[in-house]
């Protein structure tokens, strides 16, 4: 129940808020990010058939495509190639569902060879005040462990898998290290987990060449609302409204009692005349 | 770099080759083989033209693919968060309301958090920040505490419409608001998806508590909630 002030302001309040509200309407599209996290190598990126990135650099994030759910065929070739013929990763075949969001990566695997992986990017509401933090190993390189501020938060993390974690929203300061150890292969840099958004980190490269290194990718809109604010605990406010009604009640009662006796005399001097 | 990158495809883009990729995605979707799929019978089956009785030219050099679609490409550097620009002091003239602001975040419980002090307001500060061009500015304060004297909002059931509301922020400006609506809620039909909506207009919305007092709770039964839109 709501009780407004004056009516003329609850039209003022609908105009200014009403639209507000989102339009949970289904989707028939899913969304499609594509990471170029190969080495050395610039590539075209062709979807069914069709040239999509041209000279994608390595480090390098595109997207997010808006795509009709489906089957794409997903290939990787030399950045002149004449067409999709000769890729030199694929062709494969991407399936994308209604609503859902993915990042295709095209990255080495543990053992150096490359390989094209389809993520699916967590997309689900966060608490008020948290972010949403996703490490993916997508390096040439042994198991991993994350850790923030020195400590271990994820461990044993082997390519081509994820781990994530939803934190207050800050910066931690973050590093890789390999299993069980603590001296880091990657960082340590600051990553910032913004309130409301995944926030999706990629150890990639190689650890045989010496070029292991990080790329982000951040997806934002996640939030949630705080439940309420409790902006009152002493009831100091009422307390006062409380004695001021009081004060005026006893002001009103005195008003009413004076006007009776005034009445009453009125009376009385009427039957003394009469 | 990165920028460089995306105006040079936009530069190439080909719109009507987007067409296409729809076209053949929709296939792709529609055809139970999946991508690797043979085209339908019907194209197979339409009659081939002949081939012509001249040779044509053929371009010496045949031109490069161009990219079907425009896709924005950035580098996959971690991303820098842009700066909160935070609302320092809220003045009401009309009410004689001038107070600092700080920003808080979320309490234990899952709400907004507030400072102790009901002569302090507090900015929400993952909601619009100072210089916002949509969604809500939500500043609230305590109407009261206890051990602290009834705090500056407890005046804001009294603001009519029409009456101004600036916000001064740490990076040196003001902006100016003006009170359009005055609502009392029940605290449990609170619109907080409306009241610190992200989008939309921007709104300073403002925020304490009122209606009856239960004291077994410690809380107020009502949140009062005033709306003001930029002048």
């Amino acid at each position: 129940m709501r009780k407004t002030v004056a009516a003329g302001l609850a039209v003022g309040m609908i105009t200014a808020l009403g639209l507000a509200l989102p339009a949970a309407a289904a989707t028939s599209v899913a969304q499609l990010s594509v990471l170029h996290a190969i080495p050395d190598t610039p590539v075209d990126v062709y979807v069914n058939g069709e040239l999509t990135l041209d000279d994608f650099a390595p480090g390098d994030l595109a997207g997010p495509l808006e795509l009709p759910a489906g089957a794409y065929e997903v290939a990787v070739t030399a950045p002149d190639a004449a067409d999709a013929s000769a890729p030199i990763l694929g062709p494969a075949t991407l399936t994308l569902a209604a609503g859902a969001n993915y990042t295709a990566v095209a990255h080495l695997t543990e053992a150096g060879e490359p390989g094209l992986n389809l993520f699916t990017n967590d997309t689900a509401q966060t608490a008020p005040g948290q972010g949403r933090l996703t490490v993916r190993h997508t390096a040439a390189a042994p198991a991993v462990d994350v850790l923030a501020g020195g400590s271990p938060v994820i461990t044993g993390l082997t390519n081509p898998n994820e781990a994530k974690l939803d934190l207050p929203a800050g910066t931690v300061s973050a590093s890789v290290a390999l299993a069980g150890t603590t001296d880091p292969v990657i960082g340590p840099a600051d990553v910032a987990i913004q309130e409301g958004v995944n926030t999706i980190v990629y150890a990639w490269g190689s650890a045989e060449d010496g070029n292991l290194a990080i790329a982000a990718q951040t997806i934002g809109g996640l939030h949630s609302n705080p439940d309420g604010v409790p902006s009152g605990t002493a009831g100091y406010l009422a307390q006062q409204d409380a004695s001021t009604t009081v004060l005026v009640s006893a002001g009103v009662v005195a008003l009413a009692i004076a006007a009776a006796i005034g009445a009453g005399l009125v009376i009385r001097r009427r039957a003394t005349v009469r | 770099m990165s920028r460089g990158t995306s105006h040079r495809h936009r530069a190439r883009r080909v719109i009507l080759t987007l067409g296409a990729v729809t076209t053949a995605a929709c296939l792709v979707a529609c055809t139970p083989g999946g991508a690797g799929a043979e085209s339908p019978p019907s194209a197979e089956s339409t009659p081939t033209t002949p081939p012509p009785v001249s040779p044509t030219p053929v371009p010496p050099t045949p031109a490069p693919p161009t990219p079907t679609r425009d896709v924005e490409v950035r580098s996959g550097a971690l991303p820098a968060p842009v700066a909160s620009v935070a609302p320092v002091r809220l003045a009401i003239p009309a009410l004689d309301i001038d107070m600092p602001v700080t920003d808080v975040g979320v309490a234990e419980a899952g709400q907004m958090e507030l400072p102790v002090d009901p002569a302090v307001a507090g900015w929400y500060r993952y909601g619009a920040d100072a210089v916002s061009t949509s969604g809500r500015i939500l500043i609230a304060a305590h109407v009261d505490a206890i051990d602290y004297p009834i705090g500056p909002l407890a005046r804001l059931r009294d603001v009519p419409a029409g009456e101004s509301v600036i916000i001064a922020a740490d990076d040196g400006t003001s902006r100016e608001f003006v009170i359009q609506s005055l609502t009392y809620y029940e605290k449990s039909a609170l619109p907080v998806d409306e009241l610190f909506a992200r989008g939309g207009p921007t709104a300073l919305v403002l925020v304490t508590c009122g209606g009856p007092f239960d004291s077994t709770t410690g809380h107020y039964r009502d949140n009062v909630v005033a709306v003001a839109v930029p002048r």
